[in-house]
């Protein structure tokens, strides 16, 4: 990755994106998008625990959870492709809610040195 | 004097204490031999046990949440260690003792303990100064949940159906020749035509 744009450009290769550039994404491109969620992950480590620990506790923190979800449908509704079964999955409300635990728990367990291998087996089988 | 490591991730907190093995010359702050573990999790009963349950334990938290990553079903199953899930938040270990009249002990914890436990477990696995053997357990794996582990991308199942349909298509496009040369019948037209 040589600089932020490459990252920003990068992003338009999502096929579920409403701008979507039918362009397959490059392996080294896959790697180093992987090393970066990693990097992320690892710093907001403390914050994917709060959500996580929020559904467990809904009547403690139950209003994170909320908030993140719809932060989370906010987002995809302003950026995704509305008219995709695959979009309309990630915020169908009891669906969602599997698929964010899920993606939240692979994050926050990679974030060990081993954490970029780890994601990586996780997204090939996934 | 034993020498104690702890590794802590949040509410979880792992400690092992053991001896160096000075036979292979092992620096003195180094842990091999390992006599006595204890895990900890923040308002859960103390985890302990000896040098053989570490492993397995280990391996049924990493296997556990690999089929629970990776939307297999969330079972795992030991003579050491039971884990399932409640629901997608809530997972049940079950912990059986060796000694007979010892009752199993069942802790409930959510994703983020789970992931804490892990990360610990990680820690330990990246620290240079323990060294833990492997155990047996880890081939005894259930059929099922080996299954869902050892699945390769096979490279034949990518090249053998295009490589199928190219050579069935040559090969009917080969009889299909024989029975109508169109070179031939040009030849013919213009014979006829000269005549």
């Amino acid at each position: 990755m040589p600089n932020k744009v490459t990252i920003w450009k990068l992003r338009n290769k999502n096929p579920l994106r409403k701008s979507y550039m039918n362009n397959n994404i490059k392996l080294e491109e896959f790697d180093a998008l992987i090393k970066i969620t990693v990097e992320m992950s690892r710093y907001l480590y403390p914050y994917t625990k709060k959500i996580l620990q929020s559904k467990e506790e809904p009547e403690k923190d139950g209003f994170i959870w909320s908030d993140f979800n719809m932060r989370f449908v906010e987002l995809v509704n302003e950026r995704f492709n509305m008219n995709s079964i695959r979009v309309k999955k990630l915020i169908n409300q009891p669906e969602n809610d599997e698929i964010l635990i899920k993606s939240l728990l692979a994050l926050s367990l990679c974030i060990s040195n081993q954490g970029y291998q780890k994601l990586r087996n996780f997204l090939l089988n996934f | 004097m034993q020498n104690r490591l702890l590794f802590h991730q949040s509410s979880v907190s792992l400690e092992i204490i053991g001896l160096p093995d000075y036979s292979n010359n092992e620096n003195k702050d180094q842990i091999s031999i390992i006599s006595q573990w204890k895990l900890t999790i923040i308002d859960k009963p103390l985890i302990e046990g000896k040098i053989e349950h570490l492993r397995p334990i280990m391996d049924a938290f990493y296997n556990y949440s690999n089929l629970l990553i990776n939307n297999e079903i969330p079972i795992f199953q030991s003579k050491l260690i039971d884990i399932k899930a409640d629901n997608i938040y809530i997972h049940n270990i079950t912990l059986k003792s060796s000694k007979p009249d010892v009752k199993p002990l069942i802790i409930k914890i959510g994703n983020s303990l789970l992931s804490d436990t892990i990360n610990c477990f990680d820690q330990l696995n990246e620290s240079p100064k323990v060294r833990i053997k492997e155990s047996v357990l880890t081939n005894i794996i259930p059929k099922k949940v080996k299954f869902g582990l050892s699945k390769k991308v096979k490279l034949s199942n990518f090249f053998l159906p295009p490589l199928l349909a190219i050579s069935s298509l040559i090969l009917f496009s080969y009889t299909f020749i024989n029975f109508y040369n169109p070179v031939e019948d040009k030849e013919k037209n213009v014979i006829i035509n000269t005549k």
